[in-house]
């Protein structure tokens, strides 16, 4: 299934790394000939790319570039907005989640999102937790325990609330409600994670703890993230996808992006020349 | 137009001019303190007068009844030489029929609110979102003539005997639903109430549940919630507050409506178990006798004005305080 989509640039584009080369990387999602329309304003065009199973994907480009839209795409968010329609395909391990027969609270359990910012239910932080594992599954209070500890460490978060787990999740900072949203995504076990601008609302210091986060989690997930910051994208991604008026105008490994990059518009966006 | 209003701006603001301009909005500034302080002092000034006027008209029944007003289900204000009055009668009254009314209209209200934010299709949501605004508009006099003339003759000919006969053998039951049916009762007039509170439940909970950001809504959904499972574990707790602001608004609406209750709530002082008899509220009560009364009779029926203000008050009084608790529980 690795090669199937052989015309896709990514391939010609992975083959030219030196980490690929010697080992064969599966693709996890891959998008295919995507439109999206906005009622009758056409904001995506003809997107092909793939998503590489445990790595991170980045897409930048200027506000309004149709980069929060693709990835709302991904886990079918815009489907709870009428008007709003894909055309295409997207390929969730060969399944196409455009499917409109395609049962959706399933496919958001597999693809788990974290928002622009966070975003903690009115309950307390334990049961921010256990509230997405319940959905799912019937344990008992001792394992539920169990997964809720597991997942707020996964989070980094752990030692910093588990004396206060009966709080609201409200109370927390505001690096800490993303960690803890981070964690409640990563409870429910998806296989692959969007991040939507997910460090826009934080400092510095909680930004550069939820980049580290990510950098884990690529161990056991498939990770895409929207990010303004170019830095961060250069910082904990793979892959970068530039994108420019509803197109993708490049995609390619992070570092080759960054430092070669192919297309024009590409290069004045990097080097901030426009956007 | 910019260039000729830029060095004009310029000749104008000299520190004088400037100096000058503050000091003609001084005089305004503190003009306008003063009429919203008055105004906001009036509104107590009000308050107190109310509370003041009616204690000194209910003094001379608080002197001649004392406690046992609170108790006395008997209402005889023609008994010669002294009349008896007791207040359990429409106090009973007031108590059951907004709770039978809020028993109604707090789901249907709430329900409403939620097909109209999450289920509706955009098409009809303003149709339906101004219908119930409108029901709000009516007045009560015309409630309550509908009530009367449709709705109790309907509940009374085909509701009613059903239900008395299906709890005929059920226990307690038999007591709260026993007959004859009639068109003036508690039930009928909870039912125009329910009515009447529905739209003040369903406009409030509509608009606090559209405050709910989108972005906490998705990421409810992101997780795979169903919409039932979204309302139930994000947006009603999320909003609690003003939901029970608005079912709180609307009960104290249900405990002092008047002329819709007045006219089909029987005006009967005996206390009965059945929900399907005649009875009476407060206001009702005041309404009803206030022409004819006199003397201690009157006096009387503004002790019950004033039963009606201090239930009312704690009712609010105790709104607020659940409020404060939810709001320490969810540790905001």
């Amino acid at each position: 299934m690795t090669q199937q989509v052989t015309d896709l640039q990514i391939n010609t584009d992975m083959s030219a790394t030196p980490a690929s080369g010697t080992q064969v990387r599966e693709d996890k999602l891959i998008v295919r000939n995507l439109d999206f329309f906005y009622g009758e304003t056409k904001a995506l065009k003809n997107i092909n790319l793939a998503l590489a199973t445990n790595t991170v994907t980045s897409f930048i480009g200027p506000s309004g570039c149709g980069k929060s839209t693709l990835l709302r795409i991904l886990n079918r968010m815009y489907d709870l907005y009428p008007g709003q329609r894909a055309e295409g395909e997207v390929l969730l391990d060969g399944q196409n989640l455009l499917d409109p027969k395609l049962d959706l609270n399933l496919l958001r359990a597999r693809v788990g999102m974290v928002f622009q910012k966070p975003t903690p239910f009115p309950m307390t932080i334990y049961e921010n937790i256990a509230f997405g594992i319940k959905l799912y599954e019937n344990l008992s209070k001792s394992e539920l325990d169990g997964r809720v500890e597991r997942a707020l460490r996964g989070a980094a978060l752990w030692n910093e609330v588990k004396d206060k787990l009966n709080a609201s999740g409200l109370s927390l900072s505001g690096g800490q409600q993303q960690r803890l949203c981070i964690a409640r995504t990563v409870a429910i076990q998806p296989e692959v994670i969007l991040f939507d601008e997910p460090c826009s609302a934080l400092d510095p210091i909680s930004t550069a703890k939820v980049e580290e986060l990510i950098d884990e989690l690529k161990e056991k997930y498939t990770i895409a993230i929207v990010t303004h910051n170019m830095q961060q994208a250069a910082r904990v991604s793979e892959f970068t996808a530039f994108m420019y008026l509803g197109e993708l105008v490049e995609f390619g490994p992070t570092t080759r992006l960054f430092t070669a990059p192919e297309k024009r518009q590409t290069q004045d966006y990097i080097t901030g020349r426009f956007g | 137009m910019t260039d000729m209003s830029v060095p004009a701006m310029t000749d104008r603001t000299k520190p004088l001019d400037r100096a000058r301009a503050l000091a003609a909005f001084k005089l305004g500034d503190s003009t306008f303190y003063w009429l919203t302080r008055a105004s906001a002092l009036i509104v107590l000034c009000l308050l107190g007068g109310i509370i003041i006027s009616l204690i000194v008209g209910a003094w001379p029944a608080i002197k001649t009844f004392g406690l046992e007003f609170l108790v006395t289900r008997r209402w005889a204000p023609q008994l010669s030489p002294s009349p008896v009055l007791g207040a359990l009668g429409p106090l009973y009254g007031t108590v059951v029929t907004s709770l039978i009314a809020m028993l109604i209209a707090v789901p249907v209200g709430i329900g409403i609110a939620i097909f109209l934010t999450e289920f509706c299709p955009p098409m009809l949501r303003r149709p339906v979102g101004v219908a119930i605004e409108l029901l709000a508009g009516i007045p009560s006099i015309i409630y309550g003539m509908w009530g009367f003339f449709v709705l109790a003759p309907f509940m009374t000919e085909h509701f009613m005997p059903a239900v008395i006969a299906t709890f005929a053998h059920v226990p307690v039951l038999n007591v709260i639903f026993a007959g004859p049916p009639s068109y003036l009762s508690l039930f009928n007039a909870s039912l125009v109430l329910a009515i009447m509170i529905l739209p003040f439940i369903t406009a409030i909970s509509r608009d606090v549940f559209q405050t709910v950001p989108p972005m906490l809504k998705e990421s409810a959904y992101g997780l795979g919630c169903t919409t039932w499972e979204v309302v139930k574990n994000v947006v009603i707790p999320f909003t609690r507050a003003g939901v029970i602001g608005g079912i709180m608004l609307a009960l104290g609406r249900a405990l002092g409506e008047t002329m819709a209750v007045t006219f089909i709530i029987g005006n009967s002082f005996q206390i009965s178990g059945s929900i399907f008899s005649p009875g009476t509220t407060i206001s009702a009560a005041i309404a009803s006798e206030f022409a004819e009364a006199s003397g201690v009779h009157m006096s009387a029926l503004i002790l019950l004005g004033l039963l009606l203000f201090v239930l009312t008050f704690f009712v609010l009084a105790a709104a607020r305080l659940m409020l404060a608790r939810l709001q320490q529980q969810q540790g905001k």
